[in-house]
């Protein structure tokens, strides 16, 4: 480098701007960029937790008259409301079928796209897209589906010959609830797909080569090597799924609003009942289901990523 | 850069000035109204909108429209916190608005020589007036002259079977492979229940009828019993479509006129608002032979020419409202008896507003004219079984009385235990 290129540099790292370097940033421009965030956090999030934790405590009446109630909203949630344990057994039901369908459904689709099945760029899209739609209009379109008299479901029986089968799907205890899972799985899986699809792009391929050189089978390579490399990916989407689902509410409500008989009823839409359609407006009582579903939410999230947990790091 | 930002904050002020005064030349009155999807009742309150905005200027009357959960669910949340808007439609079953104190009496800010009393009084608690009664019905059940006729079916003089004869009429149009009843619960909590509840009232009389709904009446009571079992047996008739649970509310209209078309159709006279739009908006066919009976007679019924008769679409205005005495006077500008002919005449449906009737013209008058001669001689009772329930015992109807006892899925004696469980406080 010449004496002129050098002084030119010189030069110019003279002129130029001094480089931003957050560290040195003062308190108050600190404070000035954190806090039109923080303040929306605090207000839209934390305030709401806040409150529903006090209200749970408390039976709320009109023009903000607050009455303690101590535990009493709790034990009367816990001991004398059968529709609550309906709810809960529900949404159990709901939550352990859904999680595991949508991890091993999910799965099974991103390794047919994986090992590129036939018409492996169209099913993508076909198995994706319903994942862009809203859970209402998902809603809406499986209430026609299974309409009793023009709907598809039926309507397939029907031309399989199997009439006798056809059935109100969504008006029977016995079939609403894993009706609605159906639609559930139909709008989700595409999602858990996606997620394990790039998760699976992401494996190094020598290790994959090698188990190939190796001769091993599919379902060897699968269970031996693929799933615990995937094993983050999977507690991930188990977590997730398992958070989604106890807290199911739209699609319940469009598809059934918790009936026939509270066969569909969830914790989520049994708290907005309770809340908007009990011709009261104390906040207490369905703030007391939400504090103890969210404190369950929370141990089972807490236990399933402690027995999940990755003791020994994977490295490739 | 120092003399953008002094000049930013400099045009921000005086916007910021400038904004009340631009406030104080325009007073804007809030309404939150149901019934987006009902052009008629839209166009009404629409009217009256501008016509308060004529006589009064310098106001301007915004009305927000809603869905009916999506409003209650609004207003649940904004009146506690001091907010919502200065007037909103109501209904006179939800007596929380009036106990929280939530909406203000109205009985010297109205003008009620314009509102019928028998109308009035649905609203009134305590000596004092809540709402403004705008839409009135009545409990009617619909059906399909044509389709009757084909069955070889003549309707009784009085336009009333016996509870035996409705039986058969249902079991005939289903061996027809007719729907004999156009229902569906699959957006309401009420309209299964219209059946059930039309004969208790028929049947129990209009006291007995109120206790069983507020819980001094046993649905154990024989007479409930009786009634209940005469129901179970139109529903194990094939009384109601496959779709039962999942039928709107909307959608029974269309079964029931249109597609796949069937015999009855119980519903409130708001059945208007739905129908008599355009057929290409989802109204019935102008040719549709539509014809009203009476809701069957009860054997040894307490009071076989009753008939239920309540107040739907009404207005109250917020205690928070800073303006109370012009949201009064937005509802006096939709209660002048020019507005109330006009929403019989454009509405097709009774009101609480006093309104010259005889004077009816339009294209559906022979249709109100079969509507009134169904009136003659009958007792109203005031007040549907979803105006007295409140509580666990309101969602227990919902789930029992209207969806899963109609649906088929629930004995008598099931249905019994259940509403007794729920509504039942002993005498």
């Amino acid at each position: 480098m010449s004496l002129g290129d050098r002084l030119a540099g010189f030069a110019a790292r003279a002129a130029a701007p001094p480089a931003i370097d957050a560290r040195r940033a003062t308190l108050g421009v600190v404070v000035a960029f954190l806090a039109p965030a923080l303040l929306v956090y605090a207000g839209f999030t934390v305030y709401p937790v806040l409150r529903t934790f006090y209200n749970a405590f408390h039976t709320i009446k009109p023009h903000n008259v607050v009455e303690f109630a101590g535990l009493g909203n709790f034990t009367t949630l816990l001991f004398a409301d059968p529709v609550f344990w309906k709810a809960v057994s529900n949404t159990a039901l709901f939550t352990v079928v859904a999680t595991i369908v949508d991890v091993a459904g999910g799965l099974l689709l991103a390794l047919c796209l994986f090992v590129r099945a036939p018409l492996a760029p169209v099913l993508r899209v076909v198995w994706f897209t319903p994942v862009l739609m809203s859970y209402v209009v998902v809603g809406i379109l499986w209430v026609w589906i299974f309409d009793y008299d023009w709907g598809l479901a039926n309507a397939t029986l029907r031309w399989l010959g199997l009439g006798a089968y056809e059935q109100s799907w969504l008006g029977q205890p016995s079939t609403a609830l894993w009706s609605v899972l159906v639609a559930h799985e139909w709008k989700w899986l595409g999602f858990n797909m996606i997620v394990f699809l790039a998760a699976l792009h992401a494996l190094p391929s020598e290790v994959l080569g090698a188990a190939e050189l190796d001769n091993c089978g599919w379902l060897a390579k699968l269970v031996h090597i693929i799933a615990p490399m995937l094993r983050p990916t999977i507690v991930n989407l188990l977590v997730l799924s398992f958070v989604g689902k106890m807290m199911v509410f739209d699609l319940i409500w469009v598809m059934t609003g918790g009936g026939p008989l509270w066969s569909t009823e969830t914790v989520s839409t049994y708290v907005y009942k309770r809340a908007f359609e009990w011709n009261t407006f104390d906040l207490g009582y369905p703030s007391a289901i939400a504090v103890l579903w969210f404190v369950i939410i929370l141990a089972f999230v807490m236990l399933m990523t402690r027995l999940l947990r990755q003791r020994d790091k994977l490295e490739f | 850069m120092r003399r953008v930002v002094v000049v930013g904050l400099v045009l921000l002020a005086v916007l910021l000035a400038a904004a009340p005064a631009a406030r104080a030349q325009e007073v804007t009155l809030e309404v939150w109204s149901h019934e987006a999807d009902e052009p008629a009742k839209v166009a009404f309150r629409e009217l009256a909108a501008r016509n308060l905005e004529k006589s009064h200027p310098g106001v301007k009357v915004k009305i927000t429209w809603y869905e009916k959960n999506p409003l209650f669910a609004a207003l649940k949340t904004a009146l506690p916190a001091g907010k919502g808007p200065d007037v909103f439609y109501l209904e006179p079953d939800q007596t929380e608005y009036i106990t929280a104190g939530y909406i203000i009496p109205l009985d010297d800010l109205v003008n009620w020589n314009n509102i019928e009393p028998w109308a009035r009084k649905v609203w009134t608690h305590n000596g004092k007036t809540y709402g403004i009664p705008q839409e009135a019905y009545t409990v009617e059940l619909y059906y399909n002259k044509d389709a009757l006729k084909k069955l070889g079916i003549d309707l009784p003089a009085n336009a009333q079977f016996t509870q035996a004869q409705f039986l058969d009429v249902v079991k005939k149009a289903r061996a027809a492979g007719m729907t004999p009843i156009s229902q569906g619960v699959g957006d309401r909590p009420y309209p299964g229940a219209y059946i059930a509840a039309e004969a208790l009232l028929r049947k129990l009389g209009p006291d007995d009828y109120q206790k069983l709904f507020t819980g001094k009446l046993s649905f154990a009571d024989p007479r409930v019993v009786e009634v209940l079992k005469w129901v179970k047996e139109l529903v194990d008739a094939g009384a109601y479509p496959k779709n039962f649970m999942t039928l709107k509310l909307g959608e029974s209209h269309y079964y029931f006129y249109s597609k796949p078309g069937a015999l009855m159709l119980p519903m409130g006279s708001f059945y208007t608002g739905r129908a008599f739009v355009p057929e290409d908006k989802g109204g019935q066919p102008v040719t549709f032979p539509l014809g009203i009976m009476q809701f069957p007679a009860m054997d040894r019924g307490a009071c076989n020419e009753c008939k239920t008769s309540t107040i739907g679409a009404s207005f109250a205005i917020n205690a928070a409202s800073k303006q109370k005495q012009l949201a009064a006077e937005f509802l006096n500008a939709m209660s002048t008896p020019e507005m109330g002919k006009m929403w019989i005449e454009t509405v097709y449906l009774q009101t609480g507003i006093k309104a010259d009737v005889k004077n009816f013209t339009g294209p559906h008058a022979a249709y109100f004219t079969e509507l009134m001669e169904r009136q003659k001689g009958e007792k109203y009772f005031i007040g549907q079984p979803r105006d007295m329930v409140t509580g666990e015992c309101k969602d227990a109807f919902a789930q029992v009385l209207n969806s899963g006892f109609p649906g088929g899925l629930l004995t008598v004696d099931q249905t019994v235990q259940m509403m007794n469980k729920s509504c039942y406080k002993g005498q």
